[in-house]
């Protein structure tokens, strides 16, 4: 796509999800299971459900770019399962595989990824199968409420099991996500297991981290652009607050990491879609600035706010969830910083 | 090398790369570099031959109009250049006042007979200059600048002090800031002349900048400047002086980069074989966790001066993406400095000079990082610059 085709693109994604899920109504609809049951369906009759599916057309700018949107509307639509099927399935000449796929992007079906080994944080467990039959535990796994199906990565391939197969459990891990994360049981479900190689599962596991990353980026923006309004409109002392030096450089900081980690983002993204090797390099760079970055945004966006900010029923705690739990997971600044070490460095012996 | 991956400038910005390399192979000889380095550090970077040798080979003004001699290349060529000038530590510093800001500001507001006679000298590296825009009080208000400029027949006669001008003990002229009209509102009664240092009641005193070289306070007793010599009308010369500093932007963040990104293949590639008492240092977490940041906000600086020169290219003036950019990329190099005497403890403080030295430069870097945070307008003005422009807030 060219740069004007992804201005398009970013207009009507906004469009959509100002429709399908409002501002107002985010926080509110954020504990609704019925609404955030509603969405797959409307995002689907917008062809977002296939985003991945196309790397001629569609490639990971264009992934980010609707996540950046989702994060920006504060949606928990569950994109992030699709866009790694779409990924990872996209050759799979299985039946099932193909069928799930139609699924999928008719608004049926809803998957949730189990990324397990390839999730980045060692505490995401691990699954195996046994013939037909899948055991083990996955944690820190998103959407999975809603999911009628998984994909679980093993080495060197993945798992499909339905979410109401015998022999599995999803009991959600509430913490700062919202929606929470859950954790998957499984105890010898039956599976279809598909080849692929490792090496893709891992390429598709950084989307995930790339996509994540996005998405914290279009929360702390919006939350961001909030507190800019308010600094314009909010008097004390006789004068906007945003006339005050401790307040503009506050935000212009929080304008130079927003803009630092779009740039990252972008370039790594671009590397990706141009074929570029080194790809893997720049993103981990984006990670590694964007993680610590975008959470020192959120939590300046929140000072600027004041209590006004601090109250649940404002948008800004909605963006402060999604901004943390976005780039803590998959082994957050720690593993980015370290695959740079690896790169620069070479790996320790 | 042990540095991230360049960015692929486009076709063009290479071939020119490799053109750049092929010239300096040729000219900036490892036998002159070393011969360079023998100096003392305070003259290092200012030389009057190399930069004449670059101008009779047509390297000054590469990105000028090509009505004015120049190349008319990309500002991404001209960063292109400027890093693989500053990667074989080739000095520069002698002309990039004139060339840059004197130059862009002669093409804006210069008379036909300004250009015809100053910028083929500057081109040819054979006019030097310094800028003389801080005073003792004007330094962040620079718009309440109070030495003085009045008209005597054809000369102007300049009274005050200047202070702060990188090699203004070395410049043959002064881009100076005077007050012309002391009545009218403060950004509207200055102007700009350009100055023989040479002239008679011209005094220079140059001291040590902590970062090694010198910077000067001038004073000017009655020295008669002809009329002839001022740029842009009287009493415009806030205009001239910010026209100006929008172009040198590029230029000076390009330097900036490329010193940052040559300490840092420095430190990375005596990191990769370093033991220190028995210690590999590159398997302490601690360090991988310092250079793993670095390295991810080198790309980040990196991106910031890649998108002001591409809004240069689009015809834009970036103003508080500059800002942005100027910020963020000195304040890296202050961590650079910090993590490296972090990393390399006592070793860490030894000057390039030293031989025992771990990492050359890696002080020096730290020292030359202040330059960066308060030339050319603090970082905390740039702040404001973002705040006010960039986010529209009010002042």
């Amino acid at each position: 796509m060219s740069d004007a085709e992804r201005s398009l693109l970013r207009r009507s994604v906004r469009d959509v999800l100002s429709n399908i899920w409002p501002a107002d109504k985010a926080v509110d609809n954020s504990g609704n299971a019925e609404a955030i049951a509603t969405l797959w369906p409307a995002m689907a009759r917008q062809g977002l459900s296939s985003l991945g599916s196309n790397a001629a057309e569609v490639g990971l700018r264009e992934i980010a770019l609707v996540f950046e949107e989702l994060g920006r509307a504060a949606c928990p639509a569950p994109l992030l399962g699709a866009v790694g099927a779409n990924l990872a399935l996209a050759t799979q000449p299985s039946n099932t595989a193909r069928a799930l796929l139609e699924d999928l992007r008719q608004g049926n079906a809803t998957i949730a990824l189990a990324l397990g080994a390839f999730d980045g944080d060692p505490a995401a467990g691990r699954a195996e199968t046994r013939g037909d039959r899948l055991s083990g535990k996955v944690s820190f796994v998103e959407d999975a409420q809603t999911a009628t199906h998984f994909l679980v990565f093993l080495d060197g391939g993945v798992a499909v099991v339905a979410s109401d197969a015998p022999g599995v459990r999803v009991e959600a891990t509430p913490g700062l996500a919202v929606p929470a994360f859950s954790e998957l049981t499984l105890k010898n479900a039956p599976t279809l297991r598909l080849d692929i190689p490792s090496e893709l599962l891992a390429d598709v596991a950084l989307v995930a981290r790339l996509a994540c990353a996005s998405r914290a980026l279009g929360a702390a923006h919006r939350a961001f652009d909030l507190a800019v309004d308010h600094a314009k409109a909010r008097k004390q002392f006789g004068q906007p607050i945003g006339q005050f030096q401790a307040i503009q450089h506050k935000l212009a900081n929080c304008l130079i990491s927003l803009d630092g980690a779009r740039l990252a983002l972008d370039a790594a993204a671009a590397a990706r879609d141009n074929d570029n090797p080194d790809w893997r390099v720049f993103a981990s760079s984006a990670v590694a600035f964007a993680s610590p970055a975008l959470r020192t945004v959120s939590i300046e966006t929140h000072r600027a706010l004041g209590a006004i900010g601090y109250a649940e029923e404002h948008e800004a705690p909605r963006h402060f969830r999604r901004v943390h739990a976005d780039l803590a997971r998959f082994g957050g600044v720690s593993r980015a910083r370290a695959e740079l070490a690896d790169f620069l460095l070479g790996p320790v012996q | 090398m042990s540095r991230l991956p360049a960015h692929d400038m486009g076709p063009a910005a290479n071939a020119f790369r490799q053109e750049v390399r092929e010239w300096l192979a040729q000219h900036w000889t490892p036998e002159q570099r070393a011969e360079h380095l023998r100096k003392p550090f305070k003259e290092r970077g200012w030389d009057v031959e190399f930069s004449r040798l670059m101008g009779s080979d047509g390297w000054i003004g590469i990105g000028w109009p090509k009505e004015f001699g120049g190349q008319g290349r990309s500002a991404t060529e001209q960063i292109a250049f400027i890093t693989e000038m500053a990667n074989a530590g080739a000095p520069v510093q002698a002309h990039n006042t004139g060339e840059s800001i004197v130059a862009q500001a002669l093409f804006l507001h210069g008379t036909n007979e300004q250009q015809d006679e100053w910028l083929p000298a500057i081109r040819r590296g054979e006019r030097t200059f310094a800028l003389g825009y801080s005073e003792p009080e004007a330094g962040s208000d620079l718009a309440s600048l109070r030495t003085r400029a009045i008209r005597d027949d054809d000369d102007w006669v300049v009274n005050g002090q200047k202070l702060w001008s990188t090699g203004g003990d070395k410049a043959e002229y002064m881009w100076l800031a005077v007050r012309t009209d002391p009545d009218a509102k403060k950004h509207a009664g200055i102007s700009v002349l350009m100055v023989d240092l040479r002239s008679s009641g011209v005094t220079i005193r140059p001291s040590l900048a902590l970062y090694g070289k010198t910077f000067s306070a001038q004073f000017y007793d009655n020295v008669r400047v002809p009329a002839k010599n001022m740029v842009g009308a009287v009493n415009n010369g806030w205009k001239v002086i910010t026209d100006a500093l929008a172009a040198e932007r590029v230029m000076i963040g390009g330097t900036r980069m490329a010193g940052i990104e040559r300490a840092f293949d420095h430190l990375t590639e005596y990191l990769k074989t370093a033991v220190v008492g028995g210690k590999v240092l590159k398997a302490d977490p601690a360090i991988r966790d310092r250079i793993g940041a670095l390295a991810a906000d080198i790309e980040v600086a990196r991106q910031f001066q890649m998108r002001n020169a591409q809004l240069v290219e689009q015809g834009k003036v970036p103003i508080h993406e500059a800002a942005m950019g100027k910020v963020f990329a000195s304040e890296l190099q202050e961590r650079l400095g910090q993590a490296a005497l972090d990393i390399l403890g006592t070793g860490g403080l030894l000057s390039e000079d030293t031989e025992s030295a771990p990492v050359a430069e890696m002080e020096q870097v730290l020292r030359h990082a202040i330059m960066g945070m308060i030339g050319g307008g603090t970082n905390e003005i740039q702040r404001n610059v973002i705040a006010q422009r960039g986010l529209d807030l009010p002042r």
